[in-house]
């Protein structure tokens, strides 16, 4: 089966999940970049008492408050947060998450399970290493050297 | 070991590559990562650039004001760093008053892996996923700069493929 069949059929499971960083709505701004920054990813997920996603809060939005005003770093998060959470469940389609993410404009996804609760999160890096993993020996034999040139030549 | 190399008759041609077998692919989407090029199949412009010599603050005001993730910092028009907001997260938001002012020179990623308009998409996905980088300069092969390849863009190139028949 090729590549493409793959996205179209496999569920977002499939992918090389991040483990998920969640905060509650009254999580201070400065405390959610804080594990962002211990968790080394681009977006905190908001959630209620269920730990159902009601909003997230990614990296654009720390640029902008960095410049608006600082002491906003001290506020809850949910006043800053994004409201539309715009998660897949983990049965849906990797296709589907690549529509969503392209329509929505999204770096990051929140994966839920059946119970609707966050469970993992899914973004552009996670399409880039199943492509990877899928299509190994073309994708990894390429160099990962910068220069176009070498500059010495190689062998006798 | 030594091999013999099996030569030619005199006289006769013997073509090296008449054992070469063109390699199959299953799709268009597996053909593309491999055999087109960067810059027929993807796109990687509109780009931003700031010199060197601008400050932290310069710089993430003109990622907010573009909303843009990263720009390509440069000197004399060399590509000498990228400044992103994982640079913002990770050395600028915990005391922005006190760096704010400073070079973006001290806070960027210096020298960054690139590829060129001529490499393949493959090569672009293999820096992202194996070498674990978000956003990739693209250089022209004189190096100039050409564009910048992020995430978003090869999600892009990706789903195009997804829609055909």
């Amino acid at each position: 089966m090729g590549l493409r069949q793959n996205i179209l059929t496999d569920p977002v499971s499939e992918l090389d999940l991040r483990k998920i960083a969640t905060v509650k709505p009254d999580t201070t701004v400065r405390q959610a970049v804080a594990t962002m920054r211990e968790h080394q990813l681009g977006c905190v997920i908001v959630v209620d008492s269920l730990g159902k996603p009601i909003g997230k809060f990614t990296e654009r939005q720390v640029t902008k408050l960095l410049l608006d005003d600082t002491s906003k770093l001290d506020e809850p998060i949910k006043n800053h947060m994004l409201t539309s959470a715009d998660p897949v469940r983990d049965t849906d389609s990797i296709a589907g998450m690549v529509s969503k993410m392209q329509v929505g404009n999204l770096r990051f996804i929140c994966v839920t399970n059946a119970q609707g609760k966050a469970t993992a999160l899914a973004g552009q890096k996670s399409l880039m290493e199943y492509i990877a993993d899928h299509f190994p020996r073309q994708i990894k034999v390429q160099r990962m050297r910068s220069k176009i040139f070498m500059d010495e030549r190689e062998g006798a | 070991m030594k091999r013999k190399r099996r030569a030619a008759p005199p006289g006769e041609f013997h073509d090296p590559l008449s054992n070469y077998e063109e390699p199959q692919f299953d799709d268009n989407l597996e053909r593309s990562l491999l055999q087109d090029v960067i810059s027929e199949v993807m796109t990687y412009q509109p780009y931003k650039t700031i010199a060197d010599h601008a400050t932290v603050e310069q710089a993430m005001q003109m990622m907010a004001e573009l909303e843009i993730a990263c720009v390509m910092v440069t000197h004399d028009d060399k590509l000498v760093g990228v400044f992103s907001e994982r640079d913002v997260i990770n050395k600028v938001s915990e005391n922005f008053r006190a760096v704010k002012d400073k070079p973006i020179s001290e806070f960027m990623t210096p020298d960054p892996i690139v590829v060129h308009e001529s490499d393949c998409p493959a090569k672009a996905i293999n820096q992202m996923a194996i070498g674990g980088f978000r956003h990739i300069p693209v250089l022209t092969v004189d190096e100039r700069i050409a564009g910048m390849l992020g995430p978003q863009r090869v999600v892009k190139y990706v789903e195009k493929f997804l829609h055909e028949s």
